[in-house]
């Protein structure tokens, strides 16, 4: 049947109707549901659904290749199945359904719920089209429609305050802006805007220029330096189902995919050449900056975004590698990241419901009665801190594996970040499920705009969150525990294919120092979260030595003050900008309305003087007129 | 005779006859009528203009000469009318139709001695007109002239009698000038008759310059440019025209100024061609006016100072547009000089409703009056965008004409500042109208009407003939085009 659909959509424009048009449909559906929740849920489910099929479909055929002819020369809508593009697209689907689902059970009864599934939908079908355009061009279409849902989603419930949605929208438009400098680069230096017909270009002069924009463009997307800054003022706002979404899931599909696309496809990077060099500089900056900065976080949406941040780093850090090994780990890493970074803003969602706050501050022991939740939490978390034998440890040993082979400093970087994000894992856990229940007191409910209670904090009522919400979570658990013990199927059957690279790097590492030094940081980890919680005296603080420290206080200063924000720049660049504009103007406006009419009425002034009545004058005025034209006469 | 020549004698007859008439007639009928019969005599003079000017195109003449009763001797026809002569008389029946629409309303005193003056006016332009020799000309500027300062006086108000004793002074020295000009040119040719003046007069047999021929020259000038106002011989005019009745002012600044003053200049650049000399001059008076009767508009208060200054600037565009010395820029001269005689009268209507209604011309008493005076308001904008030189008005036209005259010449910096200063124009203008027209209504004229009557009539009359002109120029371009003029 599979294969019956794969011909079906290789018919003609169907493809894109359905891929495409189909989820938008949904999403207007979804939209006009309002309040009811058993139309909506279903509606949405649908739509997931139907797209996976869909992408699995296109995954288990063959490729082909589908050419509309749209505009002028240079824009025709060509999209390109194959085993790569398919594989992105079946896991973006599969994703796409979990959260649906986990949307529409977080948001029962939130006035904004149509809304929030109209921008997921339509974000979907963007990223579909994204994901199959080959025609640079065309998917630039479709990247940059996803600002506009981006925007949209942030805006629910914060029409007032929009400062979020705006710092998203500039952060992630300049981003956009710098891959299409960098596409019109590349596409005039290849010649061609379809990527399946480009030659490697070498990265040196205009390329390397063009080379650095769409990786700035690509990666920014996914959400790593500089263009950061917006997810984690994003994680106080927006609604936790968005942050599930996408900094969590779809814009990693996108962004990496396009990352490993130039590097392999379009631009020959060479291991150990200055553009390599940089990219992993930039990965392993992003690493170290993100997860310092989540260490000290007292909100668990906050540090999950900073987190989100963070493990971007190892993704372009393998990638920068241009090493088969480093890509293949970055690909696998983004897959794993996306099961356990999901599952865990869904535990903080699911922990914000029942509580009514994320405030690591203010909860506390919640394990006893979220069993579930803390499993959950527990799992991914062991995942993300990259112990075996979770998923998590075996895409990050790909990544140290290329790391060291490259350089060992950018390794040691790596590890660092392994260090601080296992740090933060375990503060973040202890505090917010170990121990005695905590709740928030004499709170005044909904923190969040928009997100209502209906129960008192009372530790009778907090109890596991509904089935509903609790069956996405654990879905997403899963691959954590089962790609990190079958990792033959992701990555020998998935991931290297799609590449077309031959060799295995399944099963356990092949260097054991590797292993051994990871396991030896790990445990480094457990004894400075002990040292530390003791010293502070509770789970939460554990980190504060960390935080506290001579030097790095200082620059956690300054950086909370927001110092370090490319945002912030732009905008005091742009307002001084504005400001000299505002001067010109004035200048243009005195010199029309004060210095012309005053010369004027001056002059005026002037010669009224000698016009004054008196008839003696007069006749002088004559006189010497008659001597003027003498003069006259004789200069000519 | 010929229908030409009766209509060519009609010029001087019918003023003379019209006199005769009012003053034989018993004297309360013709008080009543005597107006009427001015107006008359000006439509006859506009229509006689008219046939005549088709007449002799259709004839292919270039002048027509006659005389008047008799001849002295043979070929001694003293008069001659050329188109150009007649279109100056088509504008001066206008002007003075206008004048006694509005002395309809607003003279009630006097009105015998008015037309009497008028028609003396009118016949004196006429004949300064219609002469072919600097003598004759000197003498009915003489005429104009006086009955112009017996005209400003004739309501022996303050201001009116003072601002007649300056004209008769600054006219005196004109006078003074000019014939003293006239004498040094008879003491070099022996005659004064335009076929015998050309610029071979001003070199003597051995090729040097003969002086006596270029003070001659020089005092001409400057005679001519006392009456036609341009600076610095300009002071006369804005006293004489705010003291006038306002149907005086039309005619002053309507016409007098141009026929006494512009017309010299035209005979004075035909007769003397391209001597370098006078083209200078004349460009430098033109600028001069333009500039200084702008900028002193800018600070006036009174309506019709303001509408003095006006004229000295729109004299100086004339100026401009002679010292080019090429047929384009004649054109473009007589073209101004019609437009002119349109915006002004229209520009004096609106201060004689405005007089008769609010009592006053103090631009600075007043405001808003658009809503209450709504015809007045409009023919006012009419006139500012016309004197401005906006299309589709005629002031446009006349305006670009010179300025193309200016830039084939190769004056461009002339043809620059021309064009700038209408920002100055459209300044003063606007000025004025938003002083008059716009912004807020004092209470003491909330119930103020619009001006009725003969007035109303002019008004409307004046608005229509701007716009046709401007938007029927072009039928007139190419008629000329046609007939090889241009």
């Amino acid at each position: 049947m599979l294969s019956q659909i794969s011909s079906f959509l290789n018919s003609g424009a169907n493809i894109i109707w359905f891929m495409i048009v189909l989820p938008a449909v949904f999403g207007v559906a979804a939209r006009f549901s309002g309040k009811r929740y058993a139309a909506r849920l279903m509606i949405s489910v649908l739509s997931a659904a139907v797209n996976l099929l869909f992408a699995l479909s296109l995954y288990l055929s063959e490729s082909f290749y589908v050419v509309i002819p749209f505009a002028s020369h240079g824009l025709d809508i060509a999209l390109n199945v194959n085993e790569y593009s398919a594989m992105f697209l079946a896991f973006a689907a599969a994703g796409f359904l979990v959260v649906s689902l986990y949307s529409v059970e977080f948001l029962k009864g939130e006035s904004c719920a149509g809304l929030f599934m109209l921008y997921l939908n339509i974000s979907i079908a963007m990223i579909n089209g994204a994901l199959l355009s080959d025609n640079l061009g065309i998917m630039l279409f479709f990247w940059e429609g996803l600002l506009c849902t981006l925007f949209g989603m942030l805006l629910i419930n914060n029409r007032q305050n929009p400062k979020a949605a705006v710092k998203a929208l500039v952060l992630s438009g300049t981003a956009d802006l710098l891959l299409m400098l960098g596409i019109i680069i590349t596409v005039y230096q290849a010649g061609t805007p379809y990527v399946s017909q480009m030659q490697k270009l070498p990265v040196t002069g205009i390329a390397g220029i063009g080379f650095v924009c769409m990786m700035l463009g690509a990666v920014g997307k996914a959400g790593s330096l500089p263009f950061h800054t917006w997810i984690p003022e994003a994680a106080g706002d927006a609604p936790t189902p968005f942050l599930a979404a996408f900094p969590g899931m779809l814009e990693k599909f996108l962004g990496i995919y396009l990352a490993v696309r130039i590097v392999t496809d379009i631009y020959d990077l060479r291991p150990g050449s200055g553009m390599s060099i940089a990219v992993m500089a930039l990965g392993t900056l992003t690493i170290i900056v993100g997860v310092a900065m989540a260490l000290i976080q007292k909100d668990m949406k906050r540090l999950l975004a900073y987190h989100a941040i963070s493990q971007v780093g190892y993704m372009v850090l393998g990638i920068g590698t241009a090493l088969p090994v480093g890509i293949i780990g970055g690909i696998f890493h983004m897959l794993n990241n996306t099961a356990y970074k999901s599952c865990l803003f869904m535990t903080a969602g699911s922990i914000e419901r029942q509580t009514g706050t994320t405030d690591l501050r203010k909860i506390g022991g919640l394990a006893k009665h979220m069993p579930v939740t803390a499993a959950c939490f527990i799992v991914s978390g062991l995942a993300i801190a990259g112990v075996p034998p979770f998923s998590g440890f075996f895409s990050k040993e790909l990544v140290f594996d290329a790391a060291l082979e490259s350089n060992v400093v950018f390794y040691a970087g790596a590890l660092l970040g392994a260090f601080m994000t296992a740090v933060s894992f375990l503060k973040m856990g202890r505090a917010a499920f170990a121990g005695e229940l905590k709740l928030p007191e004499n709170e005044k409910y909904g923190q969040e705009p928009g997100i209502k209670r209906a129960q008192e904090p009372n530790s009778r009522l907090v109890r596991e969150s509904g089935f509903g919400m609790l069956l996405p979570m654990c879905a997403l658990a899963v691959p954590s525990i089962l790609f990190g013990v079958a990792n033959t199927w992701p990555l020998d059957s998935l991931i290297s294919p799609a590449l077309e690279y031959t060799e295995s790097y399944s099963g356990w590492p092949h260097s054991a120092v590797l292993v051994l030094i990871s396991l030896v940081v790990l445990a480094l980890a457990v004894c400075d979260h002990i040292y530390g919680s003791r010293k502070s005296g509770s789970a939460i603080n554990a980190a504060d030595h960390i935080h506290y420290a001579p030097v790095l206080r200082n620059i956690y200063a300054a950086a909370e003050k927001g110092w370090f924000d490319p945002y912030n720049w732009t905008m005091r660049i742009v307002g001084a900008w504005s400001a000299l504009c505002m001067f010109i103007e004035r200048g243009v406006a005195w010199f029309y309305d004060v210095a012309a009419v005053g010369a004027a009425k001056g002059a005026g002034n002037l010669l009224h003087r000698i016009d004054n009545g008196s008839l003696s004058l007069y006749l002088a005025a004559a006189v010497a007129g008659v001597g003027i034209i003498v003069v006259i006469f004789l200069a000519v | 005779m010929s229908a030409m020549a009766y209509i060519a004698v009609s010029f001087l007859v019918v003023p003379l006859v019209i006199i005769i008439i009012i003053n034989l007639i018993q004297r309360e009928f013709a008080k009543k009528v005597c107006i009427y019969l001015a107006c008359a005599s000006a439509v006859i003079q506009m229509a006689s203009s008219t046939a005549e000017f088709f007449m002799l195109s259709a004839n292919h003449l270039h002048e027509y000469r006659f005389t008047l009763l008799w001849n002295m001797k043979e070929d001694a026809e003293h008069f001659g009318v050329t188109s150009l002569s007649l279109v100056v008389m088509f504008c001066i029946g206008f002007v003075s139709f206008i004048s006694a629409l509005i002395a309809l309303r607003t003279i009630d005193k006097r009105k015998i001695y008015y037309v009497n003056l008028l028609m003396t006016l009118v016949l004196g332009m006429n004949g300064m007109v219609i002469v072919t020799d600097l003598f004759s000309l000197y003498v009915f500027l003489e005429i104009v002239g006086i009955s112009s300062f017996v005209l400003i006086a004739l309501f022996r108000s303050e201001t009116g009698l003072e601002g007649a004793f300056k004209y008769l002074v600054m006219s005196a020295l004109a006078s003074m000038l000019i014939l003293t000009g006239l004498s040094f040119i008879f003491m070099q040719t022996g005659s004064l008759l335009y076929t015998k003046i050309g610029p071979s007069i001003l070199i003597a047999e051995d090729g040097s310059k003969q002086t006596l021929a270029y003070v001659a020259l020089i005092f001409l000038i400057s005679g001519f440019a006392v009456k036609t106002g341009a600076v610095p011989f300009h002071s006369w005019l804005p006293d004489a025209h705010q003291s006038a009745d306002t149907a005086v002012s039309i005619l002053l600044s309507g016409i007098v100024i141009k026929v006494a003053g512009i017309y010299s200049f035209i005979v004075l650049t035909d007769l003397f061609k391209n001597v370098p000399a006078i083209d200078t001059a004349l460009a430098i008076l033109g600028i001069a006016s333009i500039i200084t009767g702008a900028l002193l508009a800018l600070r006036q208060t009174h309506f019709k100072r303001i509408a003095a200054y006006s004229s000295v600037s729109q004299m100086g565009y004339i100026l401009l547009g002679l010292s080019t010395g090429s047929t384009l820029g004649l054109v473009g001269v007589i073209a101004h000089v019609f437009n002119h005689a349109t915006f002004k009268s229209t520009l004096f209507a609106n201060a004689a409703a405005l007089h008769e209604q609010t009592g006053t011309l103090d631009i600075d008493e007043m405001g808003g009056l658009q809503s209450r005076m709504p015809v007045t308001g409009f023919s006012n904008i009419a006139a500012f965008l016309s004197t401005a030189g906006i299309p589709p008005f005629a002031g446009f036209w006349s305006k670009l004409l010179i300025i193309m005259a200016l830039w084939n010449r190769g004056l461009r910096v002339l043809a620059g500042i021309a064009l700038f200063s209408s920002i100055l124009t459209a300044a003063y203008f606007l000025r004025l109208q938003k002083k008059v027209f716009f912004g807020k209504l004092p209470d003491k004229y909330s119930d103020l009407k619009e001006i009725d009557g003969t007035v109303r009539f002019a008004e409307i009359i004046l608005t229509v003939v701007i716009i046709a002109a401007g938007v029927c120029f072009p039928l007139a371009l190419l008629y000329l085009k046609g007939r090889g003029i241009l």
